[in-house]
């Protein structure tokens, strides 16, 4: 909090650095506390509730501390298409809770994400902001429960994307076959 | 051209020569959001303690497009018939053995499995401007991505960057905004409206102070392009931006740019820094007298923010809600002073204008629409990725000829072109011209660029419902008629798709339509455009949910179930394992007359109130497990 406050200082005092100051709280703290509002209010000079108004308006503020390892599902309609629901569906049951909450233990937690544009891995989670896919229904199970065994999150492989064929070469010769089913199974036989 | 723009040109040249004329071997990493989603981060990680035993330079670059080949890697060998090879995927673990089989005696034959095309000629290596990806498309904006360092300003000056804002200064603010009026360049966030016009406006503006904002909160689910601009090409935004603040008489711009995008707010930070280092921004910019600088403000999360007003009240500090025009931004916009909102794109198609002139750029494009315009590509295509072509191209040819179509086996059903509020369109509409009339005709939107393609596999319901779902939660609130009507719209899809629909939904649709377009700003009054797609091409499909409770595409959990139609598969062990729910079972086989429980264990049995509709174990034991449509199993068994 001490840190926050001396950063904090270093921005300039205007109404316009507001995103700015939300951000920076966020990134020290976690989320966006009732002290911290707080803070912004007397630094930017304007009133607690015109603080709170825009911590509360944008969907990225937390309001609470962030879990341990944050699971943020992508809600895009690329996702949906190919069963982004489903995958929904298997975290809130794995984990025990819904979007924008933690487990009882504070270790997991899961975030209803916007698009952001890497749809070719669709469907996806970002796990503490990496993403994760194209996740089949069977490996989205056996992410979340690796992750719920303590498993680290950076080590999970990513499955490969289904290569296409195209047309204007040899497709068997470039395009081998060894890259298109390969399920990222091996590496995580123990988590199950 | 001015000496001080002359002498910074060359000193890029000379310290970018090594990267653009190499003596030695160079490989190219495409770094950039979905490329590293594919690891390309780690192997580049592999590839750097490999570079210095191979003798080769590493370099990053932005990406070409190819996203589902990612990670790509470009191999440019002064030996090998000079030319660049482009590769991929890549992966971490493969990096070894790639780079001696691309940097052999026949990589053509050694390095087949990663082998792409040759974007510049090389003897024996098919040309990627054959490629199916590739043929089709005009790539201007697109001339550098995936080629040059994005972190690099001298690379990009080399390749020409900030020798349009050179010209720009030289001319009569006027001039510029004429030239960009009779190039005919509108708005690229969707609206079309022409940006020499509204440049117009805010040249006319009576004010000291003037400013610029450029919109990157690309916020429409399955739109990519802003992002790939930059993270690929940054300095293209900077120029086309400073160009225009030369244009309108505008010294000071924001750059919006939605926090989903980190990877481009680092590179967009980074450059704008080497800009205002080498004199590009700041003050007295090339020794003119014309100062312009730029600062980014990052979003936070909301989808109204893409609206210029909510944009506004954004970059302001307030919450990013839109405002009643008129006053338009050019009258009062940022701080009450006026202003100009773009989208990105449109700020770069300028420096290529200026270079090139209006008649070139409308060598290609339509009279509605001339020039050319980056599209993202995704949903059920073999080849989703990031192309730019010639605007009224056949849909067609963009979705199945450059991505492939779906998948074998699957079919095309529909495309959700524009984002959430852009509507649904179904596979017959596949022929429309790239342009805005015929979707307008059509009752779409083109939007900003995202064409998503679905197979039979996608419920159009349940995607109007998503879409429905994405307008309640991201409407702002001020308006009734929008987040209560959009809050109806949902509850009347939730309940078709969990069999209770009624004839009169269809009725209660077209009123809440009807009040949205009360809606102050352009979100509520879109809203609709779903439901109402979903409503003209996509009858049948409601029809059957609202009168037959069945779902064809069998998404829908509450008109669909899970059923076990072969108990003696070996792999419903596994599938019950896997069950999120544990919900499926096999109880002991009661034995009469006798009190020990037996080890006999019964039929598997879903229990159905616990089933989350998952699909776990179908796709373990897909022959022994079926979902079929609740409601007409049930009367069969009645």
């Amino acid at each position: 909090m001490e840190r926050f406050a001396g950063l904090l200082q270093q921005l300039p005092r205007h109404q316009g650095e507001m995103l700015r100051a939300l951000h920076l709280a966020q990134e020290e703290l976690g989320w966006i506390s009732r002290d911290a509002i707080r803070l912004i209010a007397r630094h930017l000079r304007v009133s607690e509730a015109q603080v709170y108004g825009p911590a509360t308006f944008y969907a990225e503020f937390r309001h609470s501390p962030p879990p341990k390892t944050l699971v943020t599902w992508c809600s895009g309609p690329s996702c949906r298409v190919v069963g982004g629901d489903r995958v929904r569906r298997i975290f809130e049951a794995e984990f025990g809770c819904h979007m924008g909450e933690n487990t009882a233990d504070d270790e997991l937690g899961l975030w209803l994400g916007q698009c952001n544009g890497t749809c070719e891995k669709a469907p996806m989670v970002w796990v503490n902001g990496r993403v994760v896919g194209p996740l089949s229904m069977v490996d989205t199970v056996k992410l979340a429960r690796g992750l719920k065994a303590g498993d680290d999150p950076v080590t999970w492989p990513q499955r490969p994307i289904k290569i296409a064929p195209a047309t204007f070469v040899d497709a068997e010769s470039t395009y081998g076959s060894e890259h298109a089913d390969s399920a990222p199974d091996s590496a995580n036989d123990g988590t199950v | 051209m001015s000496s001080v723009y002359d002498e910074i040109r060359e000193a890029a040249e000379l310290s970018a020569a090594p990267r653009r004329s190499p003596s030695r071997p160079l490989v190219r990493v495409d770094l950039s959001t979905s490329s590293i989603a594919a690891e390309a981060d780690r192997l580049w990680e592999a590839l750097e303690p490999l570079a210095a035993e191979h003798d080769v330079d590493l370099v990053r670059v932005g990406t070409m497009g190819l996203s589902w080949l990612e990670p790509v890697v470009e191999v440019e060998r002064p030996g090998f018939g000079g030319g660049a090879v482009v590769y991929g995927p890549v992966r971490p673990e493969e990096a070894g053995e790639f780079l001696a089989a691309a940097l052999g005696e026949h990589p053509v034959e050694d390095a087949a499995q990663w082998l792409i095309g040759a974007r510049t000629p090389v003897q024996g290596v098919p040309s990627l401007s054959e490629h199916p990806f590739w043929a089709p498309q005009e790539r201007r904006l697109m001339q550098s991505m995936g080629v040059i360092d994005p972190e690099s300003l001298d690379e990009a000056i080399a390749a020409g960057a900030y020798e349009a804002l050179d010209r720009a200064i030289e001319m009569e603010p006027m001039a510029i905004c004429d030239l960009v009026l009779s190039a005919g360049v509108g708005g690229r966030g969707g609206g079309g409206f022409p940006a020499g016009q509204k440049w117009k406006f805010l040249l006319g503006a009576q004010s000291q102070t003037k400013y610029l904002v450029c919109n990157a909160d690309e916020g429409d689910p399955g739109a990519f392009v802003n992002r790939v601009l930059m993270e690929s090409d940054p300095h293209l935004v900077i120029e086309g931006m400073a160009i225009a603040g030369r244009a309108t008489g505008s010294d000071y711009g924001f750059i919006y740019i939605r926090d989903e995008y980190p990877l481009s707010i680092a590179r967009m930070e980074l450059a704008l820094t080497q800009a205002r280092e080498r004199g590009l921004l700041g003050e007295n910019i090339f020794g003119s007298g014309f100062d312009f600088d730029l600062e980014i403000t990052r979003g936070a999360g909301s989808y109204v923010c893409g609206e210029e007003t909510g944009l506004i009240a954004s970059v302001e500090g307030l919450r990013g809600m839109p405002k009643i025009r008129p006053p338009f931004p050019a009258q009062k916009g940022v701080f009450a002073e006026p202003s100009n909102v773009n989208n990105t794109e449109t700020y770069a198609n300028v420096p290529l204008i200026v270079q090139h002139g209006a008649d070139w750029y409308r060598l290609h494009g339509t009279e509605s629409d001339p020039g050319t315009k980056m599209f993202s590509i995704s949903g059920s295509l073999e080849r989703p990725g990031i192309l730019e072509v010639p605007f009224g191209m056949g849909m067609d040819e963009l979705l199945l000829g450059c991505g492939g179509g779906p998948p074998d086996g699957h079919t095309p059903k529909g495309i959700q072109p524009g984002g959430p509020l852009g509507g649904l369109l179904p596979a017959s509409d596949l022929g429309l011209k790239l342009e805005r009339p015929p979707f307008t005709e059509r009752g779409v939107l083109l939007g900003s660029g995202g064409l998503i393609l679905f197979d039979e596999r996608a419920s159009a319901v349940d995607l109007t419902k998503y879409f429905s779902e994405f307008c309640e939660d991201e409407s702002c609130g001020r308006c009734t008629t929008c987040h209560g009507g959009s809050q109806r719209l949902v509850e009347v899809l939730e309940r078709i798709m969990h069999g209770d629909g009624r004839e009169e939904d269809l009725e209660r649709i077209g009123v809440i339509d009807k009040t949205l377009q009360n809606a102050n700003c352009l979100h509520g009054q879109f809203t609709p455009y779903a439901v109402r797609g979903l409503v003209s091409y996509f009858r049948d499909e409601l029809d059957l949910h609202i009168n037959d409770k069945r779902d064809p595409a069998q998404v829908a959990p509450g008109l669909t179930r899970y059923l076990i139609t072969d108990q003696s598969d070996p792999r419903l062990e596994e599938a019950a394992a896997f069950c999120p729910t544990a919900c499926i079972n096999r109880a002991p086989v009661e034995v009469d007359d006798d009190d020990e429980p037996s080890d006999e264990l019964g039929d598997w049995q879903i229990n159905e109130p616990q089933c989350i509709h998952c699909d776990v174990c179908r796709e373990i034991a897909p022959d022994a497990i079926r979902v079929e449509d609740r409601f007409l199993t049930m009367l069969s068994v009645v």
